[in-house]
């Protein structure tokens, strides 16, 4: 996650308290999640982000509650599902920093597919999945973690079931950051889970977590205080890959399997494999993954980390590009779609037109103009001049310019005295909406607005349909018949310098045909 | 085709007779391969240009390419077009052009008695008529005699005009659809203006293509012209329809187009989560061009991540939807059921397709009304609405909207595979005709309470993430009724199943008084429909009542909550009638509310009712 630059951190003065929530923490006595929940409490201060920009979502299990302990917003889903809402809530809003807390049951198995595809997609969530190695919350049965030949409710008789491996699954599902901490270790995991907040792109961190009511002493062979040194591999980036109480052990390389081996006699440092998170194909990180004790020290630390495109910048960045090629959409064109046709009263054809709003063409070409009678030059008068004569001949008046925070009545008032049918809102020179008769009609006189106290703002057209000095009269009638508008701004650039209404196209062809 | 005849002077001397109609069905049948949606689509939107009233269905195989030539390869395109209004794509063909044997048979038992048949003998040869399971010839053995048959060597005649532009045999064949076109243009008297305009756009840059297309058209309306095959040919005359401009659309893009309009009425970005469904894929494919209106389209990995997606989008403060068939909501019922207990605002659109199971994917039903009313686990209402008809689903959508964000509740927005790619002329509304969607959010953090209630509504606060002070938790675990946390206490369940339900049930106060076609003030029989059957059901009563019958019809677009008034209205008539492509959803619901004794008209073919059919069986009856 990163940080997101509009709130400084000096600012900011969050600490621990800020985020602990007026919930009574109901886990069990003893259980990992309380750590969890305090180291995370203890990270997310630091981070830069202000507290109402976090969103924890989570499934069903004992970590799933772990939302309502968080004051932040919060969204405690159904089982498995949580990294789809939270998907849904980045891209929503990818300001957000997001975080799925899940557990191996709710994320291995029910949600199972969620999670590799929140991971493939590379979306900047902060999966951190607690595993237990058990079902808790239902009392005790073996999840899809638990060792093969677990005793447990549903497998008196022990488990067949070959249990998955949480990492592996990430880095086949080529995940960009890829973490393993465990619950006692406050330290190394506030490192984790600091440096999983800061990574973009999904990060993925499994945390060893003990259940001391159902699996109590999962891990503790191996974590355990008196030969965590012995059985922990803590990895670095860069660094030789040793372990032991004077780092007298080392993994090394034979083909392509690791080994353990004693520093001393037969090999030295230079030996041993070297911890490269950042390499390009995820082979070490992979081959880290199936290293399981009694064979090997358990590896601990940062698999994986590296920077690749991030899914929730990819949205906004293809809206925008298309945004800027297609212009921003209009409604009204959309709406009349590519091939309209008009019945008159007399139930008579006036004309078809076709092509507009289509995406991916050439906007020139479907010019609505362009498909009236383009091959012969028309012999009536009127329809030569609509077809040829540009709406800049038509010198409207220029327009009444409004700022979004004027009144209504003040934006009234101007359109009565000087009899003008509409106002141009304009903030920094730049047009963002209409406002006209129809509208003080429509959206002001009917709703009993308070004239006085109401910004123009609420109850403009924002983003109106606009014409250039080049458009032919025929593209402005057309406008103005498909969507009923009385005014359109003339525009040079994005600066509106002119307001043509229905009444001076007319006013221009009775002068210019009256002869 | 009831008609008056006369007799015109034709340019090439032959007696060629005019005959007026008010309303014809043409049905295109051949293989997948032959293109006849194209060719349907061509014939409705020059009708609809020239000034008819046009109601469409094409019929098209679940496979994507079944073996060519084959029964279940077949493909069709119906259209209605006519000088009065019209609402349905009509009952049974008058005109039927088979392509080939198994267009044939797969098409000939819907042909009027006495219809006119158009058929390409150059495919009725063995094989054809292998691969279509017939061992004689229809064109030999007599079958054929109650229709008007017109048998032309469709393939060779295109290949005849064809040829010279330079395409290969095969290149040259597959133009066959538009001599077929430019036949029946000229039986219909149509212009041909459009499709040449057409075939120009669409073929500009290839001079070749564009040359072959257009020597096919003129070819087959000149062959029309000049043979003396056809002796008749026909007029329907413009519509008089209500002035304005309008375009064709189908369900599905009328349902992409209304929730890009809610989106821009509200203000809020519009978030379309999905996973491709038939008959829902096209709504995803639409939506997913309009980056332009910042529409953010997700394909999700299933049809629970689909919706998930969307809720928590909708959490986060944009305009969740999620879109999918009967199946997939299925799967998304659970998320439904969260969505119902976090309160938030999210549409979820049904196009019904036949069940159960993956049952007929391309085919049409209403057997999903029960689920969307009632299929979830718990106390878990949610307000159902329904579009009777193609150009309907852009108000369904924007109504099904208007009421989530009014309520901050998931509703349920149903169509079906019939009106979803059916189509029909649309009066195009402008803009500003659309109304405020504009929702209200929370700001205050000295008043916040995440389950406060709006007084009228009870619609909780929309408190979205990023606003300072208004941090909160939600979640599918019971809530207590003020501050959202966790609780399990009895009183507090019982208060919130309440105050979840009559939430719900407080929306039909905020609907329009149901509408009654025909006399208000009660008759012999009222008919009760939903959905995509209204036009059949609509038209059933109208020609009843032209033949001096006591019939009326009301149309419901909700469906839970029902209208208040229904139940009074139904009892003003003798009896009440349920047309309902299902066993009798609707009929349950009505009796389970109103305590009336409804009856039922059903039937699950797949396909949407006739007028015909309706009428037959509401008769016995009056």
């Amino acid at each position: 996650m990163t940080v997101d630059g509009s709130a400084p951190i000096t600012e900011l003065k969050l600490d621990r308290k800020d985020f602990v929530s007026d919930q009574e923490v109901r886990w069990c006595p003893g259980c990992g999640d309380y750590s969890i929940l305090a180291q995370v409490q203890k990270v997310v201060p630091t981070l830069g982000i202000p507290r109402e920009n976090f969103v924890f979502v989570s499934g069903i299990g004992c970590s799933s509650r772990f939302p309502y302990y968080m004051n932040t917003y919060g969204f405690h889903s159904i089982h498995g599902r949580a990294p789809a809402v939270a998907t849904g809530v980045k891209l929503a809003n990818p300001h957000l920093s997001v975080w799925v807390i899940t557990g191996d049951g709710d994320g291995l198995s029910i949600g199972g597919n969620h999670l590799i595809h929140a991971i493939r997609r590379n979306i900047d969530i902060n999966i951190i999945l607690f595993n237990n190695r058990i079902y808790g919350l239902t009392k005790g049965q073996y999840s899809p973690t638990s060792d093969f030949g677990k005793k447990t409710k549903s497998t008196p008789y022990g488990s067949i079931d070959q249990p998955i491996n949480p990492l592996c699954v990430a880095i086949a599902s080529e995940a960009t950051f890829v973490a393993r901490s465990i619950d006692i270790d406050t330290q190394h995991l506030t490192m984790v889970l600091e440096r999983a907040a800061r990574h973009k792109g999904i990060s993925f961190v499994e945390v060893y977590q003990n259940c001391n009511i159902f699996n109590d002493g999962a891990f503790a062979h191996f974590t355990d205080r008196q030969f965590r040194s012995d059985r922990v591999l803590y990895l670095e980036h860069g660094k030789p890959m040793t372990f032991g109480k004077d780092l007298q052990k080392g993994i090394r390389l034979n083909n392509l399997n690791p080994e353990v081996v004693e520093l001393g006699r037969d090999y030295s440092p230079e030996d041993l494999l070297v911890h490269d998170e950042a390499g390009a194909q995820p082979t070490l990180a992979y081959l880290l993954t199936r290293m399981h004790y009694p064979d090997f020290p358990v590896p601990m630390g940062v698999f994986r980390c590296v920077e690749t495109r991030e899914y929730s910048d990819l949205l906004t960045e293809q809206i925008e590009e298309v945004s800027r090629k297609e212009g921003k959409g209009n409604l009204d064109s959309l709406l009349a779609g590519d091939e309209t046709w008009v019945i008159e009263e007399e139930g008579a054809i006036l004309e078809s037109v076709s092509g507009r709003e289509r995406p991916g063409e050439d906007e020139e070409s479907y010019h609505p103009a362009n498909n009236l009678d383009a091959h012969e030059e028309p012999k009536c008068a009127i329809r030569r001049s609509v077809l040829n004569d540009r709406i800049g001949e038509v010198r409207p008046d220029p327009p009444i310019i409004a700022s979004p925070a004027d009144s209504i009545q003040s934006a009234i008032e101007r359109m009565a005295r000087e009899r003008r049918g509409a106002v141009c809102v304009v903030e920094n020179d730049e047009l963002v909406g209409i406002f006209t008769e129809r509208d003080v009609l429509m959206r002001v006189a009917l709703k009993g607005l308070d004239l006085e106290k109401t910004p123009i703002s609420s109850v403009m057209t924002s983003n109106p349909i606009t014409l250039k000095a080049d458009a032919t009269l025929a593209y402005a009638l057309n406008q103005m018949a498909v969507a009923g508008f009385r005014h359109l701004p003339l525009m040079d650039g994005k600066k509106a310098v002119g307001m043509v209404s229905v009444k001076d196209v007319v006013r221009y062809m009775s002068e210019n045909m009256a002869g | 085709m009831s008609s008056t005849t006369e007799t015109i002077e034709p340019p090439a001397g032959r007696k060629v007779s005019l005959k007026e109609l008010d309303q014809a069905v043409i049905r295109f049948a051949g293989d997948s391969g032959d293109g006849m949606q194209l060719t349907g689509t061509q014939f409705t939107n020059t009708s609809a240009a020239f000034g008819n009233d046009v109601s469409t269905l094409p019929d098209y195989p679940a496979e994507i390419r079944a073996p060519a030539g084959s029964l279940p390869g077949v493909s069709g395109f119906q259209i209605n077009f006519s000088s009065r209004d019209i609402r349905t794509p009509g009952d049974l063909p008058n005109v039927l052009v088979a392509m080939n044997p198994a267009a044939l048979k797969v098409n000939l038992p819907d042909l009027e008695p006495g219809g006119l048949l158009i058929i390409n003998e150059d495919a009725f040869d063995k094989g054809g008529l292998e691969k279509a399971g017939y061992e004689v010839s229809p064109l030999e053995d007599g079958s054929l005699s109650s229709y008007r048959t017109i048998s032309i060597p469709l393939t060779s005649l295109t290949l005849n005009a064809v040829l010279q532009t330079g395409l290969n045999r095969k290149q040259a064949q597959r133009c066959k659809n538009f001599f077929a076109l430019g036949v029946v243009y000229w039986i219909f008297d149509r212009p041909l203006e459009h499709t040449l305009k057409w075939i120009e756009a669409k073929f500009g840059k290839n001079a070749m293509l564009l040359e072959a297309n257009r020597s096919a058209l003129m070819a087959g309306y000149n062959y029309a012209d000049t043979t003396e095959v056809f002796t008749t040919h026909y007029q329907v005359r413009k519509a008089r329809l209500t002035p304005g401009r309008y375009r064709n659309l189908t369900g599905n893009e009328a349902l992409a187009l209304g929730a890009v309009a809610a989106s821009v009425h509200s203000g809020r970005s519009l978030f379309y989560g999905s996973y491709p469904i038939t008959p829902a894929s096209e709504i995803l494919h639409e939506l997913s061009r309009y980056k332009r209106f910042g529409v953010k389209t997700f394909q999700a990995e299933d049809e629970i991540a689909a919706i998930a997606a969307a809720l928590g989008a909708s959490f986060a403060g944009d305009l969740g939807l999620t879109g999918t068939s009967g199946p997939g909501v299925a799967l998304k019922s659970e998320c439904i059921g969260l969505a119902v207990m976090t309160e938030l605002p999210l549409v979820i659109i049904n196009v019904q397709r036949g069940g159960p199971s993956t049952g007929l994917p391309t085919k049409t039903e209403q057997a999903d009304l029960f689920q969307a009313v009632l299929g979830r686990n718990g106390e878990c209402p949610v307000p159902v609405l329904a579009a009777s008809s193609p150009s309907d689903c852009f108000w369904a959508i924007i109504e099904s909207f208007r009421i989530a964000l009014r309520y901050m509740t998931p509703v349920f927005c149903l169509s079906d595979g019939y009106i979803a790619n059916g189509s029909e002329p649309w009066l195009i509304p402008s803009d500003r005709e659309l109304p405020d969607l504009t929702p209200v959010y929370a700001q205050d953090p000295a008043t916040f309470k995440p389950y406060a209630r709006e007084e009228h509504t009870l619609a909780r606060p929309w408190a979205i993430p990023g606003t300072p002070g208004l941090e909160h938790r939600i979640g599918g675990i019971e809530k207590h009724h003020l501050t959202g946390n966790v609780s399990y206490d009895p009183n507090n369940h019982d208060l919130m199943v309440r105050t979840r339900a009559e939430k719900v049930a407080r929306i039909a106060q905020d609907i329009p008084p149901t509408e009654v076609l025909g006399d208000s003030r009660g008759g012999k029989v009222l008919l009760v429909g939903w959905g995509g059957t209204a036009g059949a059901i609509t038209s059933a009563g109208e020609q009843m009542r032209a033949a001096g019958k006591s019939v009326s019809t009301v149309h419901l677009r909700y469906l839970n909550p029902l209208p208040n008034d229904l139940g009074e209205i139904m009892s003003r008539f003798e009896k009440v009638i349920v047309p309902e492509i299902n066993l009798g959803q609707l009929r349950l619901l009505l009796r389970a509310r109103f305590l009336v004794d409804v009856i039922g008209l059903n039937q699950v073919r797949g396909k949407p009712f006739t007028i015909r059919e309706i009428i037959q069986k509401v008769e016995p009856y009056l």
